[in-house]
């Protein structure tokens, strides 16, 4: 019986040799000697990039040979990713990346509240945007006026006490 | 080295009104989110890292140290309730607690484990109390070479004791070691793998590593993967009290759980997985009756959770004493000290004495408040599992981008937060372990720190790590624990 070739288990294997390439390029120009501390800030990243490179090859041996050993491969096929809920929260924590400055703290966090409510198939718009916008201005209030910590106002800058 | 002078001094700062109230915030807190799913005491204690710059040291520890073993009771609660055992340490709870909640003895099963954790944390905290000094003295005598290869037995036991697989395990470690790389090398002041952006000079901040893998990854995974999940939560029908039979039948669990837990917290073993699965199978072994294991056995909460809650205050011994994190949560806590400039260790011993013993007279405390917090408002903990999942998991969402962007008020920590939740969203996937990435990458600059000062001594001959005796012999350990499972499958019996 052939197994077919984990394909996600490969890409993770390359994904940890690509790693450790890239810290390698990285501690290139890094010095390894020299100076009073007798080894240089280059010495441990040559040492992590090598482990990766290492480690990367052997996760790629056994994505190979019969997929990663300890782990149920076939439980987590059989149950099929749902990518719409991973773009409505993922998509959820980009967008308020942007928002967060130029919209203001509270609205951005009440749409990141519905975004991830409907990543959970959650359909009650209304009520979570309610909820969202609730829990958001209880948090603003207790960091800004108690905390003294500054999230920003946004567009809610002229109604914000 | 006098333990009680400095114990009573301890419980002076632990006592005052300020710090009482603290600890009652942090085990509150931490009873609540160890009972809620997809929050755990790692990213609590993250989200709370920014409140270092308004409290005193010794009350935000306090605080953060209730938080952690809060955690450990509210845990045993989902697990008896609900069944699905918030992290790895309360899986055998639910074996045993889920089938006693069935049979309508909820009640029971609650209180057996909460009285457990008391008991346990206590003696724990006792074994803490008169371990740290001898601890302390033998890490005096450390120098720069024994502390790295204490590091390295450290990062081997994290990386192969957590999950299933030690290969995982590393790799999940070294990927915590890169990401500490990032940033301004502290001894020459040259920047690495900063690309020049002005963000990452400061290095990576722990809040967004820990928020990411845990919080914003298992939010992925579950949201994208959740179609199968059925879970029903048992109600506490009858009396949460135990009968005279219960406490007879659990005693002898909660002393034996602690003494197998204890041990394998202190010394840096990692986890409190392996006690609670020993303790399980000795209980089996010793019941009278053990037919009945399967089928909702009193024994097989109490032992279990005695034994986790015991190996988690453990862990306090190499924290406090050698500033040695052997568990995600543990190295949060390390970082939590960093932003007062302390440094665990023996030294800490010395400087802050009273911050200390402060803290570890918190735990006798904390676990008293735990006690009342636990058995008579049990029910209302109950209430938090009502939360519906979609909104459940968008606060922790809301919560998770507030302390991450409100660290530094820079929308690029929430950019790099996305890449790390996608980064924990495979390693959930594909099964590799977060918890060792997360010790990696608190612990790493300060093992690489020691690796340096040690080849300094040494002129740069690296021969310093075996020629030194204690040294030496860590380092076998740490080559042994990595390779005993594999010889172990080469060429042990079964074979």
């Amino acid at each position: 019986m052939v197994k077919p070739l984990p394909k996600g288990q490969l890409a993770v294997s390359l994904g940890v040799l690509v790693l450790g390439a890239l810290v390698l390029a990285g501690a290139w120009d890094l010095s390894t000697g020299g100076g009073y501390a007798q080894v240089g800030p280059g010495v441990v990243p040559r040492i992590v990039g090598g482990a990766l490179l290492f480690l990367g090859a052997l996760l790629l041996r056994e994505a190979l040979t019969g997929g990663f050993r300890g782990h149920d491969e076939e439980a987590e096929s059989r149950v099929p990713m749902d990518w719409r809920a991973f773009a409505w929260i993922t998509g959820g924590i980009i967008l308020y990346g942007f928002l967060v400055e130029r919209a203001g703290f509270i609205l951005a966090s009440a749409m990141l509240f519905v975004a991830v409510s409907r990543g959970f198939a959650s359909r009650r718009w209304l009520s979570n945007a309610l909820v969202g916008l609730v829990l958001a201005s209880c948090i603003f209030r207790v960091f800004n006026y108690a905390l003294g910590l500054t999230l920003p106002a946004g567009l809610l800058q002229a109604i914000l006490p | 080295m006098d333990v009680l002078a400095p114990l009573l001094d301890g419980f002076a700062v632990a006592l005052t009104a300020q710090n009482l109230l603290w600890a009652l915030v942090g085990v509150t807190l931490g009873t609540a989110v160890g009972v809620l799913p997809g929050v755990g005491p790692a990213v609590t204690i993250a989200l709370l890292l920014p409140i270092t710059t308004k409290v005193d040291a010794s009350g935000a520890l306090i605080m953060f140290a209730g938080v952690y073993y809060g955690a450990m009771y509210g845990g045993s609660t989902t697990s008896i309730l609900l069944n699905t055992p918030g992290e790895s340490a309360t899986i055998v709870t639910a074996l045993e607690g889920n089938q006693m909640a069935r049979r309508g003895r909820a009640g029971p099963a609650l209180a057996t484990s909460a009285i457990g954790s008391f008991v346990a944390g206590t003696i724990a905290t006792i074994g803490l109390t008169f371990l740290s000094p001898l601890v302390v003295e033998l890490g005096l005598k450390f120098g720069p070479p024994e502390y790295f290869a204490l590091m390295i037995v450290a990062f081997t036991t994290v990386s192969s004791v957590l999950g299933d697989s030690t290969l995982r395990g590393i790799a999940s470690l070294v990927l915590g070691l890169a990401i500490g790389l990032v940033g301004i090398d502290n001894q020459t002041g040259q920047a690495r793998f900063a690309f020049g952006v002005p963000q990452l000079l400061d290095g990576i901040e722990v809040v967004t590593v820990a928020v990411g893998l845990f919080a914003v990854g298992e939010t992925i995974y579950l949201a994208s993967k959740m179609h199968q999940v059925q879970e029903k939560l048992e109600a506490i029908s009858g009396s949460i009290w135990m009968k005279a039979e219960d406490w007879k039948r659990s005693w002898k669990p909660w002393i034996r759980g602690t003494l197998i837990g204890f041990p394998f917290g202190s010394i840096p073993a990692g986890g409190a997985e392996i006690p609670t699965f020993l303790s399980y199978a000795i209980e089996r072994k010793l019941a009278k009756n053990p037919e009945e294991f399967g089928h909702g056995a009193i024994e097989g909460v109490a032992g279990p959770e005695a034994a986790n809650n015991a190996s988690s205050t453990g862990t306090m011994v190499p924290l406090l004493t050698l500033g040695l994190p052997t568990s995600a949560t543990a190295a949060i806590m390390l970082s939590a000290f960093q932003q007062y400039g302390l440094q665990p260790g023996p030294l800490l011993f010395e400087a802050n004495a009273a911050l200390v013993w402060g803290l570890i007279a918190s735990f006798y405390v904390g676990n008293v408040i735990l006690l009342v917090l636990n058995l008579p408002l049990v029910g209302l903990w109950v209430k938090l599992l009502a939360i519906p999942k979609p909104q459940l998991y968008a606060g922790i969402l809301v919560f998770a981008t507030m302390g991450v962007y409100g660290m530094r008020q820079s929308p690029f920590d929430v950019f790099l937060l996305y890449g790390v939740g996608l980064v924990g969203f495979l390693m959930r996937r594909f099964g590799f372990p977060t918890a060792p990435a997360i010790v990696g990458m608190i612990l790493g600059p300060l093992a690489e720190e020691q690796m340096r000062r040690a080849l300094a001594i040494s002129q740069g001959d690296p021969r310093i790590f075996v020629t030194h005796p204690i040294s030496a012999g860590l380092l076998a350990v740490a080559v042994a624990v990595i390779a005993a499972p594999w010889l172990w499958r080469r060429f042990g019996p079964g074979r």
